[in-house]
């Protein structure tokens, strides 16, 4: 979940009201937002899916309406600036959308830049997917003079002075060379034009979705933005242009709209028409399990800034603000609903669901294994199914072919375990220094690869034992699998096995109906002395669904 | 314990030893109470160090250095000293070579040298020439002697009847000691002496009266069966003395505590499903509406297989769920973007069981339904003291007509307290195929405070209309890391894994409130 970091006293601000930070705390938690405070900072760890909660801002206006101070739909004026951006058809391959808008009479403080700029990184890593999907460039606009074409160039093609830098870089050099550059360098990775964006007398202003020219940099002292955001995905775009806006004008900025001039259509930016959605109350409640009239229901939902425009029957007609991307389904409503209401207000209900209890049979065949292990003095063992090929195979004396991870976390975790006694032998290296003699089990899956699976793969459950020290041998570890066996109602027979992993003429296979389901034996002394041990060992592997 | 149940409860050694004494007049020398008592010395001192604790005798010990003659000293003592046996040749023969004298006293050439030195040291004979040979002499003091013994002699013969104090040692032969001793005949040494003697309570312990009854320590057949067993004393046992450690064989620690989660949803009346460990992208996430560019699929989320290379999907099904994604179903506005059925096959390590639980509800899509899933799952996580990448997961669902979210907080309410935690809370929480979507912390009094414990909601539509669900859906995932860890007591999440022998079978579950 993105955390963002704000200041106790600019919150508080935004809310026209001190509220103490211990009942801050719980509103924040009764409306989905963690809150911590370490050392005047905030963290807020806020969801997935609400970046209009990604700044200050956004928060301060949402939790204005959950403690009442204002509901209702927030009211965004928005004047027609006359700056018209014009998007050029090569930028149609590389990325295609633009969006943009004007904010007036700005007023920024140390703390309200870096606030900005923490919300333009938050919406790149979320909505903006680490700005493959959407890229966002804030701009001083008295540095620049409009219209602002949208367009593309060649890698070597122009020359200007990124963020950060003291001199003019080609874009090339900007990819090779500065660390914004380097870092999203694979987003342009294969095109020959890169985007750009420029005034009227050819000034760069960005090179989306990479760096902005040092030109339009945003200071204390700045007093009108324009804000640009491309992308690959127009819903997101907007999204993004419309989240960052309205939060600016919760500061009591004035926000301007663009015109944006594709080849062929032309449209205004951005559009803060909220959306109309219906909410009926009865299905809410009988969702949630209250009784809520819906009168009731419409105050809750003012309160967590949505608009009433009316209400016919059991039905709400709810005006939803253009931030909220997240309202997808009238469920999504409910859920708001809900929140409003107060999750600490729910009274817990339990019904009756009549259904019968039942172990599935594989863990119910486990469980008796482990009743029988343990009656004989074994331990049980947990061991990872992620494995590698050294330990699974190699120290074995053994090969095979394993469901292979494509991105590992290290060379520890490469593959899936194609069988258990690697594990009980990795268990007893660990456990070395302790007394013998040691006797261990270990009732697990494991995966095989299968083409006739439905992905390619197979679980398969095992019962695994071994004992290291003067049972470390063939009769005694026979014993014990027959024993297993015995108390599963098994009948096998014990048939001579060529093993690499075990010692010549002391491993066997156990068959039932015709079918391997499992083996017995003495471990090989190489296999003993890879696994770092000096005494004898012998273990069984035995399938668990082979029947 | 008065006095009679001591004296009852007394083993034979001890009754042997206090018998001896008493026969010794109440005082004794260890070793001769030992020899009185027919036992070993070491078994008698053991008995005897008893007899001490219970009050009834007193032992003394005394450091004396004791004068006793070597074997070679012993030899002297009977035949006599070498010089001596010269001296008597020499007597008998008159003057002779010293060999003649040697050879007829029956002395070895050592002993001869050795008689030799000590003849002239004690003036007894000198040599003299005659008639041009080298001739033994004895002399006026060498005859005086004859017959006569020295104090050396004397002292040897002492020593050789029994080892003698040195301080109770007439004063005219306590000289000759240091001379015996460097001749290597007798020998000086440090001893301690250990005597016994009766207390008074040892006394009314006699009067009493002592069986003495023969004492074995192990219970045989031979005993059991020929009736001796009534008739032997069995040797008493210090109960509390340390034996050997058994370890029994059990479960691993982190196993039973997901049995014990087993037994609460079975009671519950939940059926048992079981995940796949390898599962497609389509199971994984597409069903759970999660959009194919969400973070959640990232690479560096989850973990994905390069082995095998495509998973089989059900075709169908796969279109229904495209277009709930890309256009939106039952009302919804969907993700507008387009899916692609390429990623939906790629193999993944199973991030959720929820995978399981929708399988389920896709071949029994009518209510009603309860089911659960105790299974592995795996992230992207680089494994530290607070993240695995392999670790259990619960997860249940249960489905009906007219389920509410307050039914979902009735579930999960009775699930927590079940589980030994009292306390619960529940605020909003946000998962994609939820909505309504709820956290439930609960309180951990050892800790004072409170701690995340299960996340929990209504299938959303847009998950449920595809599978062809209609009535709702309550759904619920426990990560049980963090409440096994708690319940064992353990800081560093990775010793959830732990496969230290001596833990496993030490290691018990706790309490939430850590009783």
């Amino acid at each position: 979940m993105p955390t963002i970091s704000v200041k106790y006293r600019d919150l508080c601000e935004l809310l026209g009201r001190r509220v103490r930070w211990g009942s801050l705390k719980r509103s924040l938690m009764m409306m989905g937002i963690e809150a911590e405070a370490a050392g005047g900072e905030l963290k807020l760890e806020v969801a997935h899916n609400r970046p209009d909660l990604l700044s200050v801002e956004g928060v301060a206006r949402a939790l204005r309406g959950f403690l009442g101070i204002e509901v209702g739909l927030p009211n965004y004026g928005l004047k027609n600036s006359g700056v018209v951006v014009r998007v050029d058809r090569s930028t149609r391959g590389v990325r295609p959308y633009f969006a943009g808008g004007i904010v007036e009479d700005v007023k920024l403080t140390d703390a309200s830049v870096a606030q900005l700029m923490q919300v333009q990184d938050k919406l790149h890593e979320t909505l903006g997917r680490d700005r493959r999907r959407v890229a966002i460039g804030i701009h001083d606009l008295d540095r620049v003079r409009p219209p602002f074409r949208y367009t593309t160039v060649s890698p070597e093609g122009v020359r200007f002075v990124p963020l950060d830098m003291d001199r003019e870089l080609t874009p090339a050099e900007i990819l090779g060379e500065h660390p914004k550059g380097v870092r999203y360098a694979h987003l342009l990775q294969g095109f020959d034009r890169y985007p750009l964006i420029v005034d009227a007398k050819g000034n760069v202003l960005s090179m989306p979705p990479i760096i902005n020219g040092e030109l339009t940099r945003v200071t204390a002292g700045t007093r009108r933005l324009f804000v640009d955001v491309t992308g690959t995905h127009e819903r997101a775009v907007n999204q993004a242009l419309v989240i960052l806006m309205t939060g600016l004008a919760e500061r009591g900025f004035k926000l301007g709209s663009i015109s944006v001039k594709y080849p062929g259509r032309s449209l205004r930016v951005p559009d803060l028409k909220p959306r109309r959605k219906r909410l009926n109350v009865r299905a809410a409640n009988e969702m949630l399990g209250l009784k809520l009239r819906v009168r009731e229901a419409a105050e809750i939902m003012r309160r967590m800034r949505f608009g009433v425009v009316g209400a016919r029957g059991d039905s709400l007609s709810l005006l939803v603000p253009p931030y909220r991307t997240d309202i997808l389904h009238e469920v999504d409503l409910i859920e708001e609903l809900a929140v409003g209401y107060g999750y600490d207000r729910l009274k817990p209900t339990l019904p009756k669901v009549a259904t019968v209890g039942e172990r599935h049979p594989l863990e119910a065949l486990s469980a008796r294994v482990r009743k029988v292990l343990t009656g004989l003095g074994f331990l049980e063992v947990m061991t990872f199914t992620l494995t590698n090929p050294r330990t699974n195979f190699e120290l074995m004396r053994a090969e095979g072919e394993a469901a292979t991870i494509a991105n590992p976390i290290s060379e520890e975790y490469t593959i899936l375990r194609t069988w258990l006694i690697p594990c009980l032998m990795s268990v007893f290296r660990e456990n070395k220094l302790h007394p013998l003699p040691q006797r261990i089990f270990e009732v697990g899956d494991v995966v095989l690869l299968d083409e006739g699976a439905e992905t390619g793969a197979r679980d398969v459950r095992r019962v695994a034992a071994a004992a290291v020290g003067d049972v470390g041998n063939f009769t005694y570890i026979k014993a014990v699998a027959e024993a297993v066996l015995r108390e599963l109602n098994v009948s096998y027979e014990v048939k001579p096995l060529e093993h690499p992993s075990f010692l010549e003429g002391r491993a066997a296979e156990v068959v039932s109906e015709g079918k391997r389901l499992g083996i017995i034996g003495e471990l090989h002394p190489e296999v003993i002395l890879n696994f770092e041990l000096e005494h004898p060992v012998a273990a069984l592997e035995l399938d668990l669904q082979a029947g | 314990m008065d006095l009679e149940a001591v004296v009852k409860s007394m083993g034979t050694h001890e009754r042997k030893v206090l018998l001896a004494l008493q026969q010794l007049g109440g005082e004794g020398d260890i070793a001769d109470v030992a020899g009185r008592a027919a036992l070993e010395p070491a078994t008698a001192m053991r008995a005897a160090l008893a007899l001490q604790g219970l009050g009834f005798i007193r032992i003394e010990e005394r450091k004396r250095t004791l004068a006793a003659a070597t074997e070679e000293g012993l030899a002297y003592a009977k035949d006599g000293l070498p010089e001596r046996r010269m001296l008597r040749s020499l007597l008998e023969l008159g003057p002779c070579t010293p060999e003649e004298a040697a050879s007829r006293a029956g002395l070895t050439e050592g002993q001869m040298r050795i008689a030799l030195g000590w003849l002239r040291r004690k003036g007894w004979a000198v040599f003299i020439k005659q008639a041009g040979r080298t001739m033994l002499a004895p002399t006026r003091d060498g005859e005086a002697a004859a017959g006569k013994k020295q104090q050396d002699e004397e002292l040897l013969e002492l020593l050789a009847l029994k080892s003698v104090e040195v301080e109770e040692l007439p004063s005219h032969l306590r000289s000759e000691l240091a001379v015996l001793a460097r001749r290597g005949l007798v020998e000086v040494e440090q001893r301690v002496q250990r005597r016994l003697a009766l207390t008074e309570p040892g006394e009314r312990a006699l009067a009493l009266g002592l069986e003495l009854v023969e004492e074995v320590s192990e219970l045989t057949q031979e005993l059991l069966v020929s009736g001796r067993w009534r008739e032997v004393k069995f040797r008493r046992y210090d109960v509390a003395a340390p034996g050997p450690q058994l370890v029994p064989g059990r479960l691993h620690p982190q196993q039973e505590i997901i049995e014990e989660l087993r037994e609460i949803l079975l009671e519950m009346g939940f059926v048992e499903i079981k995940s796949n460990l390898v599962e497609s992208e389509f199971w994984n996430f597409d069903v759970l509406f999660q959009a194919q560019d969400h973070p959640a699929r990232e690479i560096h989320a989850s973990l994905s297989l390069s082995k095998p290379g495509r998973a089989r999907l059900p075709e169908a099904l796969v279109e229904r769920v495209a277009s709930a994604h890309e256009r939106g179903v039952a009302g919804s506005t969907g993700w507008g973007y387009k899916f692609d059925a390429d990623i939906s096959r790629r193999p993944v390590m199973c991030s959720q069981t929820t995978a399981a639980t929708i399988r389920y509800l896709a071949s029994h899509p009518k209510p009603p339904a309860k089911v659960f899933c105790l299974g592995r799952v795996y992230r992207h996580e680089k494994i530290d003291y607070k993240h695995l990448a392999e670790f259990y997961q619960a997860e249940g669902i249960v489905m009906d007509e007219g389920l509410t979210l307050r039914d979902m907080l009735g579930y999960l309410k009775l699930i927590i307290n079940k589980l030994g935690f009292e306390r619960v809370r529940f605020r909003p929480g946000m998962f994609p195929f939820t909505e309504p979507s709820v956290e439930a912390d609960v309180y951990h009094p050892r800790r004072r405070e409170w701690i995340e414990i299960l996340g929990a909601g209504m299938f959303r539509p847009e998950v449920l209309r595809p599978l062809g669900v209609r009535c709702p859906v309550l759904a619920w995932g426990i990560g049980l890391t963090r409440l096994i860890a708690m319940r064992l007591g353990l800081e560093d999440i990775r010793d959830v894994f732990c496969n230290d022998l001596r833990w496993i079978s030490r290691t018990t579950k706790l309490k939430p409130s850590g009783g």
